[in-house]
């Protein structure tokens, strides 16, 4: 198990290197100045041209780059270059209330899910199977956006029954996590239908199984039949599909920060990006990067205890 | 668990959620602003959006103020000033009772400092040249400032309301070096500094000494308000559900599609400044094929529908623009309301085949070789999109194809900077008529602000009168004749003036708009909670 664990952390150091060339590279190619934002519209060439060299952005880009590498590897994010912050301090602020969206959407949503694609695998080919299955699509089908929009319009609004403008507090504070409760719906929605679909589908494959029919010949309740053998066994890839989509929620963190002023990493990142402020954005790349990687080897781990044979392969 | 557990269960928590939502309602005394997008930073001198101005009015005084109607200048930090018969030396008159934030005691050493860090090249502040032709400031004594000018400089005090020309404490800048306006800022403004989370909110404080208010207000200090959050929310229909359900009590950051909506809720009310001194308009680069014909501009000018404009896409919200300045701006002239171009498609056709151009097997027109397809440059977002797309199929109907190109603001001040486009879509606050006409068509202000390349020597000599004038009329008759110089000469077709309309709660007690540099609240004196 250990050596397994050793040998996915080994692999993360050329996917992270990778991921910082890509991450400079891509913001290199996007057109706009940052010398000519903070600047204003207003401001001379010259002033412009100064501002540029200020910020090392007169250098070539290998060097920039390089200098970066060296940075990160001290641990140096470098500094904001519009409010002039230190980037760690800024996602340091905001990667805890990302967090705290991605737990709450996965606390609703992961039990939802896969509440109904076991209903729906017991079910299987019955009325009750097809709505779910319509309920799934249509959830995955959904842009965060709308569904963002929708909770806004009328839990927020017509309803009045929830708050949707920023955070308010940890997650453990009433107000907290009744400011918490519409982002985190908004982003568990779209994740109920993968996690049924997937539930569905890996169970259908262990009701067949041998284990399963000697379950039942030894006369158990099919309750306990489908919790203790069933569900057990069809979890495995669900929880693979829970690892891979909590990537998809980072970056559907990404609009339902920007819907509900949530203080996140992907508001973070947007705004960033949108003002040409390098250090920020590359540093908010690598942070959501390595938040997707540091989520895969978890997921590994967890794939170990549920299933002992990987850890000894 | 039974069904009818997991029920109660539900409805418990969502109870319980639901109960949380009065705890959100606002703290006692607490405003919060919602608005779109955050500033930079709050370094006066080096912020010149709009989203740093409206802290900064808080945060911070100027010598004079500008009152509601956005053309008399009254006291501010000074009670009173005289100017020199040659228009060249200005002598403010200070408060002696002005403290910081910090408690420490205004004086003229300050407002040198503060001006002087403006005009500094070393600064390199963008709007460097709204101070005018600095020979010295100079501070006579404790509370006597005096501002001496190369040249007289008519738009001075106008440009002194300005939140570039606030008083800052130079001990405060040098603490805080380059975190000035990011991690503090102790200024002598109805509010403190609490605390600035970049692209979130920003929390001021009331300054509870504060007693210095410009007279515009009936409340001089300190503010009612005791805490105001400027909230960031990107997303317009968020803000406007966030005014709708009280999560914030005022903003001018509604959409025009939420006025109606807004008016009809009787917990809310619009508080409008009729003055609005935020145009919008498309300009022509003079000197580029087909758009370098004058009758060319005046069909296209007279082809756009801008009652349609401000009607159908802002929903009746804005004015309809014919003028490149708002009518009621200081120094505008009347005599050019008669010669403004008002829609007429027909008579723009009859112009232009008068002028030679003549339609092809497309419907397009063209003249010696030249095709009417002129390239507009313009900034993405829904709303120059719409407008560039109604002005575009309002130029079909008289021929002209007009080509569109959108670029994110971070790129398109740069590509505004070229000469790559024919048309550009722009839109800029002012005070006064002598503020646009310098920025946009002074020769040497070409390529950018003047993307028209306007280069006319007559112009640049009354645009220098009316600057250097040392009486109201002079100034009045130099700009005024400029206004219908470029008005005949058809350089910009004008779209709306945008006026001030800010959202609020009817806890509010009423209160009047600013529009100064499109800030509605000013200096929020007059904002306090009924209930």
């Amino acid at each position: 198990m250990g050596v397994h664990l050793l040998h996915r952390a080994a692999l993360s150091i050329p996917v992270l290197f990778g991921v910082l060339l890509l991450g400079f590279m891509l913001l290199q190619l996007v057109p706009g100045d940052v010398a000519q934002v903070i600047a204003g519209p207003q401001a001379t060439p010259e002033v412009i041209e100064q501002i540029r060299k200020d910020l090392g952005l007169d250098r070539s880009r290998v060097i920039q780059f390089f200098i970066y590498i060296s940075r990160v590897a001290q641990g140096d994010l470098g500094y904001s270059m519009i409010n002039n912050t230190p980037v760690i301090q800024e996602l340091g602020e905001a990667i805890g209330p990302t967090f705290e969206l991605m737990l709450g959407s996965l606390i609703f949503s992961v039990p939802i899910g896969i509440a109904l694609g076991t209903i729906a695998a017991v079910n299987r080919g019955r009325a009750l199977d097809r709505i779910i299955i319509a309920i799934a699509v249509f959830g995955v089908s959904m842009p965060v956006f709308f569904i963002g929009l929708m909770l806004i319009m009328y839990v927020g609004y017509h309803w009045e029954l929830l708050p949707f403008l920023g955070r308010a507090g940890p997650l453990w504070t009433l107000d907290g996590l009744a400011h918490a409760a519409l982002p985190s719906l908004t982003l568990g929605l779209i994740f109920i239908g993968p996690v049924a679909r997937m539930t569905r589908t890996a169970a259908l494959e262990v009701m067949n199984a041998d284990y399963v029919r000697t379950a039942r010949a030894k006369g158990l309740a099919e309750h306990t039949v489908i919790i203790r053998h069933v569900l057990r066994n069809a979890l495995i890839p669900v929880v693979t599909l829970i690892g891979l989509q909590a990537g998809y929620l980072l970056g559907g963190a990404v609009v339902t920060e920007t819907i509900f002023s949530w203080p996140g990493v992907g508001r973070l990142a947007v705004g960033a990006i949108l003002a040409r402020d390098l250090p920020l954005a590359q540093g908010s790349i690598l942070i959501l990067a390595v938040s997707f990687i540091v989520i895969n080897l978890f997921v590994d781990v967890l794939y170990g205890f549920l299933d002992p044979r990987v850890g000894k392969r | 668990m039974s069904m009818k557990r997991l029920a109660m269960l539900a409805t418990a928590i969502a109870g319980g959620l639901a109960m949380a939502t009065p705890a959100l309602a606002q703290a006692q005394n607490t405003l919060t602003i919602v608005r779109e997008v955050d500033s930079d930073r709050y370094d006066p001198h080096r912020s010149t959006a709009r989203a740093a101005s409206e802290v900064l009015f808080m945060l911070a005084d100027t010598l004079v103020s500008l009152d509601h109607d956005m053309t008399s200048i009254k006291p501010g930090l000074a009670e009173s000033w005289t100017v020199s018969p040659d228009g060249k030396v200005y002598t403010f008159k200070l408060r002696s009772d002005v403290k910081f934030c910090d408690g420490k005691a205004m004086t003229a050493d300050d407002v040198v400092y503060s001006l002087k860090r403006w005009i500094d090249p070393a600064t390199r502040s963008p709007v460097r040249w709204r101070a005018g032709p600095v020979e010295d400031i100079i501070a006579k004594d404790a509370t006597t400032v005096e501002y001496r000018l190369t040249a007289p400089f008519s738009e001075l005090l106008y440009q002194l309301t300005q939140s570039f020309a606030v008083v800052i404490d130079k001990a405060n800048v040098d603490a805080l070096g380059a975190d000035f306006g990011v991690r503090g800022f102790n200024g002598t403004g109805p509010y403190c500094w609490g605390e600035w989370r970049p692209r979130n909110d920003m929390r001021l404080r009331r300054h509870d000494a504060y007693r210095w208010g410009p007279p515009i207000y009936e409340n001089r200090g300190p503010a009612h308000i005791q805490e105001i959050v400027w909230r960031i929310v990107p997303e317009e229909n968020t803000r406007l559900a966030a005014v709708l359900t009280g999560q914030s009590q005022a903003t001018q950051y509604v959409p025009y599609s939420g006025m109606a909506q807004i008016r009809a809720n009787r917990n809310l009310r619009i508080v409008d400044n009729p003055a609005a001194f935020w145009t919008y308009f498309i300009g022509f680069k003079v000197d580029k094929a087909g758009v370098d014909d004058p009758a060319v501009r005046r069909a296209m000018v007279m082809a756009v529908d801008q009652e349609a404009i401000s009607r159908d896409i802002n929903f009746g919200e804005t004015e309809p623009a014919y003028s490149y300045i708002h009518q009621t701006a200081t120094d505008w002239n009347k005599a050019v309301d008669s010669r403004l171009i008002r829609t007429n498609v027909a008579e723009a056709n009859r112009i232009l085949d008068e002028a030679g151009w003549v339609r092809g097997a497309d419907g397009f027109r063209s003249k010696n070789g030249v095709r009417l397809s002129p390239l507009a440059y313009g900034f993405t977002g829904s709303t120059w999109q719409k407008l560039m797309e109604t002005v575009q199929g309002d130029l079909r109907k008289i021929g002209v194809d007009l080509r569109i190109q959108l670029f994110d603001a971070t790129v398109a001040w740069g590509k505004l900077a070229t000469q790559e486009f024919d048309m550009f879509g722009m839109s800029f606050p002012y005070i006064t008529a002598g503020d646009a006409l310098n920025l946009y068509f002074r020769s040497t202000n070409a390529p950018t602000p003047n993307r028209m390349n306007w280069k006319d020597s007559d112009t640049d000599r009354l645009l220098q009168t009316g600057m250097t004038a040392v009486s109201d009329a002079d100034r009045a008759a130099a700009y005024g004749q400029v206004l219908q110089q470029v008005h005949d000469a058809a350089v910009w077709i004008p779209l709306y003036h945008e006026p001030m309309k800010v959202a609020a709660t009817s806890r509010l007690a009423p209160f009047k708009a600013h529009n100064i540099y499109g800030c509605g609240f000013y200096k929020g004196l007059d904002l306090r909670f009924t209930r």
